[in-house]
């Protein structure tokens, strides 16, 4: 059995959150609100020392004025308060969806769109082996069919109705696997607290 | 009741302590069910294989929470020995707030294992030469992007508070240019913004380890070849700890191929309660 | 005025990042760079705003002795103590403050997820019936992963892992894909909204 007081405190906490299992409790209470209050504690000194101090105040104390704007504008986020100037609000706003959204166009577009169709479009290469053609027309078709799933913009009529049927055929195959990894995940996490129970804390396993 | 309610209407408690014990007792069995490995997980293997030793950099991004430890901690430990048993100098950094600190205890404990063994000073790692960790950095997609240009730019200084340009591995690697690969570790949507970034812009290989639950998503890019290679969740991990016990770059298995053992035992109960379920719904609707 | 200025800097911002990123030049990286770092800024300001929040939920639950208030103390105390140390003391890696993430933080962050592992088995049992064609292809894909990824596997039947495998990789991928295309179209779809000032949800308001 463990002597560090810290991988007691780590045991003990854990035995707290699993406590809930049984029934909400007064330990489970404790230990969930610890967890926001030290969450957020956390967040506030890292952000502070990685994020605020090098991207702000140094550059500002060093005479970098330019980093007067990103004062101002983040400064503009509490206007939301003064409700004759909270219009101004939408600067900072306006500021970050403008800056995702120019970002995410051109960084979608190859990563996402040009990429993955040309490893969806068959060429004589995909039929060097059979199998591997015929897989490569498979994937073919149930991404077309399940981009017809989501195609809402016209009734699902006429060709679109077997075509989209076959998208959800091929969109549950999808969900099931995620589901049987997602299995795999969940259980991983508990595993992971036992290991940490029977061998850091009572010494039972290696 | 009749028989059939009785299988589909089993309290909860009951599969509660059945998944404990299940989860608890093949820790104290000695039996180990051999892996298979998967594809994806060979191919990032491979790649690292390929690299030649005493030259590019592996970039590892330690970008996994305590949360998901368990999956990733054990791909993270298995990759350093993987490396540095083949003398590939590696570079950690975190663009995840939480990631540091499994950072440092994923290196520190390999790092340490290997210089307990270590026969000769050559036989042991020596920080700022063999490895370095860069820290946190917000901002990933600028950070990302801006370490095509320069990494001591981005990162001046490592985790310690050390000047990076000290360090003979930096002054060597500057770029993506002198990296073989980066391997994001990660439970959250990470590899995106490295394949949309980095590698549209510079061209760099991209491997990930990822928990089991983002795994489906990443097959597409597997395809393409965006992603180099891929481990999948604990399993994924377990892989790998195998590949590098096989090939003699580790001395015994890491704690993902022990887990191994109760995941098995729970997909059963699961699969079991899933069939009770269908069963007693089967029969219920026949009589109805 | 109280649209159009913010409309405005939307849509510079949004076009000059696209620019931006097709022009691999010293002084374009360094825009993006620099651009980049105030967005940075803002996400903090975002994040204060966010505790600011938080404290005034606490707070208010304490003054009015509100029901379970004695745990919001908990709360705020231990986010106030945790930044103090951090702040004061420093986040480097010997640090209590690290001290506190490995063996408060991460026990219980991670024992709160792994409650997940219960609750996912309890409702796969409840509630994963094979009611319709899509269910059972559903249930069936779920059970060839879970049982084709583990060691067992291999004894049902030596091809099973392969075959598993392949479900991940030729149905499963086409349907991943279908949805990341889906995905990726929406998303340029609506990003070219907003920056051409068509969709304007996010201003708010009336005026």
């Amino acid at each position: 059995m463990s002597t560090d007081p810290w991988i007691w405190i780590g045991a003990f906490l854990t035995l707290m959150i699993f406590s809930f299992l049984f029934k909400d409790n007064p330990f489970y209470k404790f230990g969930e609100h610890l967890f926001v209050g030290v969450a957020n504690g956390y967040y506030i000194a890292l952000y502070w020392h990685n994020s605020l101090k090098p991207n702000l105040f140094d550059p500002l104390s060093a005479g970098n004025y330019l980093y007067i704007i990103p004062l101002l504008l983040g400064l503009m986020y509490f206007t939301r308060f003064i409700p004759k100037i909270s219009w101004l609000v939408r600067i900072p706003i306006g500021f970050m969806i403008g800056w995702g959204a120019g970002l995410a166009i051109p960084a979608h577009f190859q990563a996402e769109i040009l990429r993955q169709l040309e490893g969806t479009v068959i060429t004589p290469e995909s039929f060097t082996n059979i199998t591997a053609g015929i897989w490569s027309v498979i994937i073919m078709v149930g991404v077309v069919c399940t981009l017809v799933y989501f195609f809402f913009s016209r009734e699902h009529k006429g060709i679109l109705k077997p075509t989209s049927r076959l998208g959800i055929i091929f969109i549950m195959i999808g969900f099931g696997a995620s589901f049987g990894y997602t299995v795999m995940a969940r259980v991983s996490l508990l595993i992971g607290r036992i290991q940490f129970l029977l061998g850091p804390w009572l010494g039972l396993i290696r | 009741m009749k028989w059939y309610e009785v299988i589909s209407t089993i309290d909860r408690r009951i599969i509660y302590v059945l998944l404990t014990v299940l989860v608890i007792l093949p820790f104290f069995t000695r039996v180990t069910i051999p892996q298979n490995i998967m594809p994806q997980t060979q191919r990032l293997f491979d790649f690292i294989e390929s690299v030649p030793p005493n030259d590019k950099a592996v970039i590892m991004t330690f970008d996994y929470s305590p949360q998901t430890m368990p999956e990733c901690h054990p791909m993270a430990k298995a990759l350093l020995k993987h490396c540095f048993a083949r003398n590939i100098p590696v570079i950690g950094v975190s663009f995840d707030p939480q990631g540091p600190g499994l950072a440092v205890d994923a290196i520190t404990s390999v790092v340490d294992r290997i210089n307990h063994y270590a026969t000769s000073k050559e036989d042991s790692l020596v920080y700022g030469k063999d490895y370095v960790y860069l820290g946190w950095k917000s901002g990933r997609i600028a950070a990302m992007l801006d370490m095509g240009e320069s990494i001591a730019g981005v990162f001046p200084r490592d985790y310690f508070g050390t000047s990076v340009d000290s360090f003979p591995l930096m002054q060597r690697i500057r770029n993506y240019k002198e990296v073989a690969i980066a391997i994001v570790l990660s439970a959250a949507a990470y590899p995106d913004d490295w394949i949309r970034y980095p590698q549209t812009r510079y061209g760099v290989n991209i491997g990930a380890g990822l928990t089991a639950v983002m795994a489906p998503k990443y097959y597409p890019f597997l395809q393409t070849g965006q992603i180099a290679g891929m481990m999948s969740g604990m399993k994924g991990a377990a892989e790998y700890e195998k590949l590098v016990l096989e090939h003699g770059y580790a001395r015994e298995l890491g704690t993902a191929e022990t887990g191994m053992n109760s995941q098995s035992m729970i997909h059963i109960l699961i699969i079991v309660f899933i069939l009770l379920g269908n069963i007693g719904y089967f029969f219920s609707r026949r009589q109805k | 005025m109280k649209r159009i200025i913010p409309l405005f800097i939307c849509l510079l911002i949004g076009f000059s990042m696209i620019i931006q990123f097709f022009i691999p030049h010293p002084t374009s990286l360094e825009f993006g760079s620099t651009i980049y770092k105030w967005v940075i800024v803002l996400i903090v300001f975002a994040l204060v705003l966010a505790i600011g929040n938080l404290i005034r939920h606490h707070g208010t639950k304490i003054r009015r002795q509100k029901k379970d208030w004695p745990y919001s103390i908990v709360t705020l105390s231990s986010m106030i103590g945790m930044a103090i140390i951090g702040l004061f003391w420093g986040i480097q890696a010997e640090s209590l403050f690290q001290k506190i993430y490995l063996n408060v933080f991460a026990p219980l962050s991670a024992t709160m997820f792994a409650l997940l592992a219960y609750y996912m088995a309890s409702a796969a049992y409840r509630a994963f019936r094979a009611r319709s064609l899509e269910a059972t292809l559903l249930l069936a894909a779920a059970f060839i992963v879970m049982i084709g990824f583990m060691p067992f596997g291999q004894y049902i039947h030596p091809r099973f892992p392969a075959f598993a495998e392949w479900v991940m990789r030729v149905p499963n991928m086409a349907s991943q894909r279908g949805i990341l295309l889906g995905v990726a179209f929406g998303a340029i779809a609506t990003a070219l909204k907003i920056i051409l000032g068509i969709e304007r949800a996010w201003l708010g308001g009336k005026e």
